[in-house]
């Protein structure tokens, strides 16, 4: 078992060792990527599919009183494919940002965790490429399909990205397995500041970080709440009498039940994409507090950045809020901010290589 | 390293690797099933209304509601399982920040790390035959999970 005092200030610099390098950069990087796949999904592919999903499930209602059971099936076949373009877009997104958080998470951890420098070099790569392959191919999913797999029921784009998952999974018992080994080991003190100055930045991302994961769990309770409540519309209340009407060729009542399901679906896609977002990019703020030190800018361009980044992170949620009431005008406002944070992102990343640069022409 | 710091740091890295295996389990033997019984029990509901059978295409979309909300528990389970493994780790790394005292500080931890562990726990029980004891788990869960963050909003700003 090898620990950190032969790597000099690893404790209090996440970069200074090889394997937090791979760790900061991989998992910037993908958060990046991942937010802007996130916004270019949002504007060019969310809307229209959800209108397609919409269309083929009217289509097959118009088919019921004639009693065309083959035309139903092969609408909602049509309405399969739709749901999983989507869902995997959605998916590879998430997973992108969500491996990109712990990759950063990872690097800070890295001298507390007792596993020789072979051990940690090979956690460090296995991850970093695990990571990106677990979006790209949940990303393929939809496209590769059941093309030359031996299997029924899974691709071999599944297969890839399950096989990437579970080697991520691997990696995250093995650090546990390290970190448990230097429980004890290591007295040093675990800090969250790292580098000199941006104090001023930093307190702007950790308040404002930590205020907006307590909002989203607020959000998150609230809304659960409500549905428990009774007096949210259930689906079903939508689909049943949406059969019905469709039967009986009620078409003003059909196209009722239809505009209230696409309320529904909106609605429902629209709270969850609030609450998630609010905690996102909480966790975002709080992990980009603990960089500042080590950006080589000055005091009133670190918290430039730091303030974009902020507000940038309230206002992506509060624009996908304003999609209720406002439509298009919300969509703009949630991808502006979305683009804001990306940029400040990505800012504090040429930030973070200089400072590397620098400190590796020192050395 | 605090002891506070130690229960997140642990905690939040033990559900991680927890959560991304129940992903790989989820999406191999699990996931394809799943999603194909909720389209084919939607479009059965339209099928049997076709047929003039209505009571047999309420219960398809009966069939549909159970499976969709079946679903939903799952994805949910894994995906607050791994954000709130984030915040744990995320917290444990900050703990030192706050003005909290070892001993309050190891209560808030416990208080955080249960809640963590236990919400999505209680979110995923919903979908067997432990469906009331997950519903019973969940409200003290997540109400853990607000004071906790609201304590530690708390503390920063004492500190502060």
């Amino acid at each position: 078992m090898v620990n950190t005092e032969s790597q000099p200030n690893s404790g209090t610099n996440p970069l200074a060792m090889d394997v937090q390098r791979v760790y900061v950069f991989g998992g910037l990087l993908l958060i990046a990527a991942g937010m802007l796949f996130g916004d270019i999904f949002a504007m060019f592919i969310l809307h229209p599919n959800n209108a397609r999903i919409g269309e083929a499930m009217f289509a097959a209602s118009q088919l019921v009183p004639e009693g065309d059971v083959d035309g139903i099936m092969a609408h909602f076949g049509a309405i399969g494919g739709f749901l999983e373009n989507r869902g995997t877009k959605v998916d590879a997104h998430s997973h992108a940002i969500h491996v990109g958080y712990i990759a950063l998470l990872l690097a800070i951890l890295q001298p507390w965790a007792f596993l020789s420098s072979g051990t940690r070099k090979f956690c460090a790569w296995l991850f970093t490429i695990c990571a990106f392959l677990l979006p790209v191919s949940i990303f393929m999913i939809h496209y590769v399909g059941l093309a030359y797999s031996p299997w029924a029921f899974i691709g071999w784009a599944s297969v890839l990205a399950d096989l990437t998952g579970g080697l991520l999974a691997l990696v995250m018992f093995i650090q546990l397995w390290g970190l448990w080994q230097g429980r004890d080991g290591n007295t040093s003190a675990l800090t969250d500041r790292f580098g000199s100055g941006g104090e001023g930045a930093s307190k702007v991302l950790l308040l404002g970080g930590c205020l907006l994961l307590a909002c989203g769990f607020l959000y998150g309770v609230g809304y659960a709440a409500w549905l428990q409540s009774g007096t949210a519309v259930a689906e079903l209340d939508i689909l049943k009498p949406m059969v019905e009407h469709a039967a009986a060729s009620q078409q003003d009542l059909l196209a009722q039940d239809f505009a209230n399901y696409g309320n529904y679906q909106m609605y429902k896609a629209i709270n969850v994409a609030a609450h998630t977002h609010i905690n996102e990019m909480g966790i975002l703020l709080l992990l980009l507090s603990f960089v500042q030190g080590l950006i080589a800018y000055g005091e009133a361009a670190r918290r430039r950045w730091a303030m974009a980044a902020a507000i940038g992170a309230v206002f992506l949620p509060v624009g996908i809020l304003l999609e209720i009431p406002y439509g298009f005008v919300g969509s703009v406002i949630a991808d502006t901010a979305g683009f804001v944070v990306i940029i400040s992102l990505l800012a504090m990343l040429k930030g973070l290589f200089a400072q590397s640069g620098s400190a590796g022409g020192q050395s | 390293m605090s002891a506070a710091q130690r229960i997140l740091i642990l905690t939040g890295i033990l559900l991680l690797g927890s959560t991304m295996a129940f992903g790989v389990y989820y999406a191999l033997f699990d996931e394809h099933q799943t999603l194909v019984g909720m389209g084919v029990s939607m479009a059965t509901g339209f099928a049997e209304a076709a047929k003039g059978d209505m009571v047999a295409a309420h219960a398809s979309l009966d069939a549909y509601a159970a499976i969709s909300a079946e679903y939903r528990s799952e994805v949910h389970a894994h995906g607050h399982w791994g954000m709130l493994s984030l915040v744990l780790i995320v917290l444990g790394i900050s703990f030192k920040r706050l003005a909290w005292s070892e001993q309050q500080g190891l209560r808030l931890a416990w208080v955080l790390a249960l809640s963590a562990a236990l919400f999505p726990l209680g979110v995923l029980l919903q979908i067997g035959p432990a469906a009331d004891i997950g519903k019973l788990l969940t409200v003290p869960a997540s109400l853990g999970m607000v004071l906790g963050l609201l304590a530690v909003v708390w503390g920063l700003v004492r500190k502060a």
